[in-house]
């Protein structure tokens, strides 16, 4: 063949075609992504195995699958277009994602969070935290975070103090949470267990805000229990003499009380012996 | 003997550094610790964790590759390209042959593990996270490439470089879930069925008591105990699997 006779191919048409025909794929492709998008549903969750299951496909790489899905969970939850995209919630969080890695406290947290401030059910991020505190019971942030969603989700000081209980036992526990703990006791009718607390607060920290706080809590709740104590001392003086006492010194004198309480500006309660009453002289410091 | 082990082993080494595989796998392995912390942006809460799993794992995974796919080819491809005959036309003994490939790229391991590792904590002492915990996990993970760069080698001798690749990542799949024999024998009802279980789960290597980047990661101690028994493991185990290579090797024909 002679040079005149042989031709190189042409590039250019080759290349313009590539061009094209990969402008088309791309077209095609972000066509078919956006008509998924608008048809987000959570269907696929279905498919998505228990973390146990997960756990043997990941062949020693469960901690890193775990980020991974937590990474997703955090973008999925956040697309407000999934309408029912809560359905699946607790298996993603409870079953998938810290099935995988048991310690990752983040998810524990964040799923937590989704589940009372999102999909309002308290109980399951509860049951979330749960057993985030089994697996890391050194920790002290889970604790707290479920005693939290007692005393404000579910306003069950009980349940609440139980948690804050569990966090006060890690070394490494913030020192609000002593009085989110005392608070709690007060909450669910307890003022006796509430102002041992917060006396003890009081006595031990070194902080002067938070001594200044505890003292307004330790104030008021002993003019609470003091005028209890009282109410109940009278209650007994009148179920035995059949009278009520003309001062309050008669109730020491009867043996109905060991000794009567000053408040907390050293002075006397005041006595209303017509009615039977106690109060205060002075005023309450958190007005409640 | 061992001068000749170690001429083959520096030999091996050379060799295995002027492979492009090694180099694309240390340049993947870089540029995904380094995402690592574009990918941790996007968490809420500890950033810290994310960065470390990712630089843990992309250094088991680059490892494992590098082992599996340096190590298969050691002593096949000597075969096939014939330069085997070179070799053991000298007074080199075949075992010394097997033992002087397997340290070759045991050296090259370390020195790839080394510069994963470096990269690795220059990324956690910038960001102000390292941890000597995770160095312990790093030093079990090497131990576990070198328990699969025997596995490699053991399949080399045996037989072609893809049956040796698919049967050396068969054994890090099934080396990595010996603890769902477990499940699968409280599944049985037949005894003889259980035994062999039992005997499968002693006989395949146990690659669990290498990976404590869970561990390493949260903080928890990685005792020199755990250490210890891991590198006794290797011994035993990766003795025996060279021991078995260089048995394999000695009956192989050279045509």
């Amino acid at each position: 063949m002679s040079a005149a006779a042989y031709r190189r191919p042409r590039r250019l048409p080759l290349l313009a075609a590539a061009v094209g025909l990969l402008a088309a794929a791309g077209l095609a492709s972000a066509g078919a992504a956006a008509a998924r998008q608008a048809d987000e549903r959570v269907a696929p969750l279905l498919y998505l195995p228990t973390g146990r299951y997960l756990k043997a496909a990941a062949m020693g790489f469960d901690a890193i699958l775990a980020d991974v899905l937590y990474l997703w969970s955090i973008q999925y939850y956040s697309n407000y277009r999934i309408e029912d995209r809560y359905r699946y919630l607790e298996h993603i969080y409870r079953d998938v994602i810290t099935e995988l890695d048991p310690r990752y406290i983040d998810p524990y947290l964040v799923g937590a969070l989704i589940m009372t401030a999102e999909a309002r059910q308290p109980e399951m991020a509860l049951r979330l935290l749960d057993k985030g505190i089994e697996h890391n019971p050194a920790d002290w942030i889970l604790p707290f975070e479920a005693g939290y969603v007692c005393y404000n989700e579910i306003r069950d000081y009980a349940r609440a103090a139980r948690y804050f209980e569990i966090a006060l036992r890690s070394p490494d526990v913030h020192p609000a949470v002593r009085r989110f703990h005392a608070e709690m006791y007060n909450r669910a009718g307890d003022p006796r267990t509430s102002l041992r607390e917060w006396a003890s607060i009081w006595e031990t920290t070194g902080d002067p805000y938070v001594r200044a706080v505890a003292w307004n809590h330790v104030h008021d709740l002993r003019v609470e229990v003091d005028i209890t104590t009282l109410r109940e001392a009278i209650a007994r003086f009148v179920a035995a003499r059949g009278r009520r006492p003309a001062r309050l010194e008669d109730l020491v004198a009867a043996g109905t009380i060991d000794a009567l309480p000053a408040d907390p500006d050293g002075g006397a309660y005041a006595y209303d012996p017509a009615r039977g009453t106690v109060a205060y002289r002075g005023s309450r410091v958190l007005g409640r | 003997m061992p001068g000749r082990i170690l001429a083959i082993a520096l030999n091996t080494f050379r060799e295995a550094i002027r492979n492009r595989v090694l180099y694309l796998l240390l340049v993947f392995a870089a540029a995904l610790i380094l995402c690592a912390q574009a990918v941790s942006l996007m968490t809420v809460g500890s950033e810290d964790k994310i960065i470390k799993d990712f630089g843990l794992a992309t250094i088991d995974i680059f490892g494992v590759l590098t082992s599996v796919l340096l190590g298969i080819g050691l002593v096949s491809r000597e075969i096939e390209r014939r330069t085997v005959y070179v070799l053991l036309a000298k007074p080199i003994h075949r075992a010394e042959f097997v033992l002087g490939k397997y340290f070759g790229l045991a050296l090259t391991l370390l020195v790839n593990t080394a510069v994963m590792t470096a990269w690795f904590f220059g990324v956690l002492v910038a960001k102000g996270i390292a941890d000597a915990g995770l160095a312990r996990a790093i030093v079990l993970l090497f131990m576990q490439f070198l328990l699969i760069t025997a596995l490699a080698i053991l399949f080399s001798c045996l037989s072609n470089p893809i049956v040796s690749c698919v049967l050396t990542l068969a054994l890090y799949v099934v080396g990595h879930l010996l603890w769902s024999f477990d499940l699968l024998k409280a599944r049985l009802t037949s005894v003889g069925a259980r035994r062999l279980c039992t005997v499968l789960e002693a006989v395949l290597p146990d690659l669990s008591h290498f990976d404590v980047k869970g561990r390493a990661v949260h903080g928890l101690p990685v005792t020199a105990c755990d250490m210890g028994f891991a590198l006794g493991y290797l011994a035993l185990y990766g003795t025996a699997v060279l021991l078995m290579a260089c048995a394999a090797f000695q009956r192989r024909e050279m045509q």
